[in-house]
């Protein structure tokens, strides 16, 4: 055994966050800690290597070292000996240094065949090393953090949900080149809540639920046959695309239609000539990789960004241009985004968000019709009334997507965007999010436009399908027919990446 | 944090409250007492070179100094958030335009504006401060432009689009309230500012007026007797020295609170 943590425990402000959590890393080998947000995954990682807050106690030996209860100067040498990767490529890089000398910080070395050596072994091609952080995508910066990582050649590298801020496409990829190094002997703790990523990397997969270990054992044996209700939770409510398909409402008459879109950024054309139409109840995914256009794209026809050209009906009407988008037309279609946290104004009531719509949209209403309406609509996403008055401080991030949800039914709209309306939240919230949104969209019978690039979400939403690719739809057709035979590259690649 | 808060409540109640209870007046001259050293009869700490009580005077110059600060920040806090905010609000070429104004606003040595003013129009409390305003509104302006800037492309901003509300709505229901928090912590770091920025003016005698006083007059008259009285460079100069230091560590704390 590389690593060896047991009995960990670690108590900050009096609350005991991790109780008795015990596993095992063997060299070359991959364990992989799972559970929903909260559980304990990321302290029981840095715990040991006093990089938590709080105290920990118990006993954690890396490669027959003992972690805890060393003081900081002691353990500095000891922590050398392990890389970290964080979740977040984007912001983990100092923008205004380069690559190499970023590299060079980490290695301890200035020498540039080394320098080139490290990011090679990383898939990166050695004129990145005079290349600053922006002009990397987040796939490659994570490769960059992860040659920094493991620069010193650790012997135990701990990654904290290393793909989760990229596409899936990517997600593999990062994880292939963790096992390379893994070949050559060095040990990996995986914090993932993907567990379809997990059940084809992870050796071992430990599952946390509030501090405690639940269940430990072989990758295949825990993620096939679980023993505890929680790890079949979490089970259950990752998506997958061998899932049967739902029953979806029967789409009626032309609702919307888009036609040769265009959105340029600049001279870089975002969107080119996308079009698609939607019927009533009916349910359209836009899936493709980031950057893609998808956003653009639906802000453009949803009349909440930029839109350079092409025409937009509502049931054979055009709809009028940002600017002159008047309540009846904003009426008629409402969003959901991706980070729940910043959908809603800090500052106001959960009942004050759910209420906007109605005070602008409805002016005719009275105020306790407007209350009224905005319970029900709280009732419709299952918040309580004791909700009403909390600020989205006091809210989850599950909770705080349902108030987001909740605002965008209550104006009673024929068509819902969702843009990447479950991809922030943890799986088992995400998987309640859905289950929500199909049960509106089958009691409202209310059409929806998902734009996602996770192609679970839209096997469980959607009619259709329209793949995007550099600001062009590429592919469009049935979702189950056109994810069973990918006609594009780009569903090609999302399909093998899901 | 909290011997701040203390010091500079005894300052601000003291130069409020205490003048009327005092036996004279900051105007007033004792011909008995010229000169009067601390602790004589009617003077705590004596009189400056006509015979004016230094306490009185201290007290109305601190009153004076902080009226102007509180007043010019207050110009500063409401052309600042409306200038910036509208830069910030409608972007682009609006935005450039107005923030260049304030890059060339700000390439003005202003104290040498300011000192023109006083010798064309005279002086007066009112220019002072309208003066001072003028000047701090710019970092204000700045600020303001960057938090509206950032918020602008929240998500819950467009989701109030996308709700129906006017523009005007959504600044004053969704902007204007998420950056009150900044530009509060600003007003109290501007506060400070316009106060040096007061006692130089007075200092160099481009002030209020005599009788009317101002810590800066008051240190700059100390300054002309500190052999003879120390104590009227002292008293003045403590003041305006614990007032600014005061202000600072309040307004600090206050902001690096709002960064969280």
């Amino acid at each position: 055994m590389i690593y060896a943590v047991e009995g960990l425990n670690l108590i900050l402000n009096g609350a005991r966050l991790l109780d008795g959590v015990s596993f095992e890393v063997a060299r070359g080998g991959c364990t992989a800690l799972v559970g929903a947000s909260g559980s304990g995954k990321t302290m029981s990682c840095f715990a040991p290597f006093g990089l938590a807050p709080g105290t920990a106690t118990g006993s954690a030996r890396l490669d027959g070292s003992e972690l805890i209860g060393l003081t900081e100067p002691r353990l500095r040498p000891l922590r050398a000996r392990a890389g970290f990767v964080f979740q977040q490529p984007l912001t983990a890089l100092t923008p205004h240094l380069t690559i190499g000398s970023q590299l060079a910080e980490a290695a301890g070395t200035h020498d540039r065949r080394a320098l080139a050596a490290m990011l090679d072994r990383c898939g990166l091609a050695e004129a990145r090393l005079d290349q600053y952080p922006h002009r990397l995508s987040g796939g490659e910066r994570q490769r960059a953090l992860i040659a920094m990582a493991t620069a010193h050649d650790p012997v135990l590298l701990v990654a904290d949900e290393p793909t989760s801020a990229l596409d899936a496409g990517l997600r593999h990829a990062i994880l292939d080149l963790l096992d390379r190094f893994r070949a050559r002997g060095m040990g990996l703790l995986l914090v993932s809540h993907d567990l379809p990523l997990v059940a084809k990397h992870a050796d071992r997969v430990v599952v946390l639920d509030a501090g405690k270990v639940i269940e430990d054992g072989r990758a295949g044996t825990v993620l096939e046959r679980p023993q505890h209700a929680i790890t079949r939770a979490l089970i259950a409510a990752s998506p997958r695309l061998n899932s049967p398909a739902p029953t979806l409402p029967e789409p009626g008459a032309p609702l919307i239609s888009a036609s040769g879109i265009n959105v340029r950024f600049g001279k870089f054309p975002a969107v080119a000539e996308a079009s698609f139409d939607l019927r009533e109840g009916e349910a359209l995914a836009l899936v493709g990789r980031s950057g893609s256009g998808k956003s653009t794209l639906a802000r453009a026809v949803a009349r909440l960004g930029p839109c350079d050209s092409g025409s937009v009906t509502w049931r054979g009407e055009p709809l009028p241009s940002r600017n002159r988008m008047r309540p009846e037309h904003r009426r008629r279609l409402q969003p959901v985004f991706q980070d729940p946290a910043a959908s809603l104004d800090p500052h106001w009531t959960v009942a004050q968000s759910v209420g906007e719509p109605l005070r602008h949209l409805f002016p005719e209403l009275t105020r306790e019709a407007r209350q009224t309406r905005a319970a029900a609509a709280l009732d419709e996403v299952e918040l309580g009334t004791a909700y009403r008055l909390r600020r989205p401080s006091e809210l989850s991030g599950g909770q705080a997507q349902r108030v987001a949800i909740a605002r965008a039914l209550v104006a009673n709209p024929e068509l819902i965007l969702l843009d990447e309306a479950t991809s922030a939240l943890d799986v088992l919230v995400a998987g309640r999010i859905l289950d929500l949104l199909a049960k509106l969209q089958a009691s409202r019978r209310i059409a929806i436009l998902a734009i996602t690039h996770d192609l679970a979400v839209a096997r469980a939403l959607c009619h259709r399908i329209a793949v995007m690719d550099a600001g062009r739809i590429v592919e469009a057709g049935d979702t189950a027919a056109s994810i069973a035979k990918p006609r594009s590259e780009a569903l090609r690649d999302l399909v093998s990446a899901g | 944090m909290k011997i701040a808060g203390a010091l500079l409540a005894a300052i601000v109640v003291a130069a409020l409250l205490l003048p009327p209870l005092l036996p004279w007046s900051y105007a007033a001259i004792d011909w008995d007492a010229v000169r009067a050293p601390a602790f004589s009869p009617g003077h705590l700490l004596g009189t400056d070179s006509v015979g004016r009580d230094l306490l009185a005077r201290t007290l109305a110059g601190t009153r004076v100094t902080l009226a102007v600060a509180t007043a010019a920040a207050l110009v500063a806090l409401v052309i600042g958030t409306a200038w910036g905010a509208t830069a910030g609000w409608f972007g682009g070429r609006v935005d450039e335009a107005m923030m260049r104004v304030v890059d060339a606003l700000y390439a003005l040595p202003f104290m040498f504006v300011v000192i023109v003013l006083m010798v064309v129009f005279g002086r007066s409390v009112l220019l002072v401060f309208l003066g001072i305003g003028a000047v701090e509104w710019l970092t204000m302006a700045r600020v303001v432009r960057g938090q509206v800037l950032a918020l602008r492309n929240r998500p819950f901003i467009l989701a109030s689009e996308a709700a129906g509300a006017p523009g005007r709505a959504i600044l004053t229901g969704h902007i204007l309230p998420n950056i009150a928090s900044v530009a509060i912590a600003y007003l109290m770091l501007t506060v400070p500012q316009v106060v040096m920025v007061e006692s130089f003016l007075s200092f160099l005698g481009l002030g209020v007026q005599e009788p009317l006083t101002s810590l800066g007059i008051l240190v700059h008259d100390g300054a002309d007797d500190m052999d003879i009285a120390p104590l009227t460079l002292i008293v003045p100069g403590f003041v305006l020295v614990a007032t600014v230091i005061c202000l600072n560590r309040l307004g600090e704390d206050l902001r690096a609170r709002m960064a969280r």
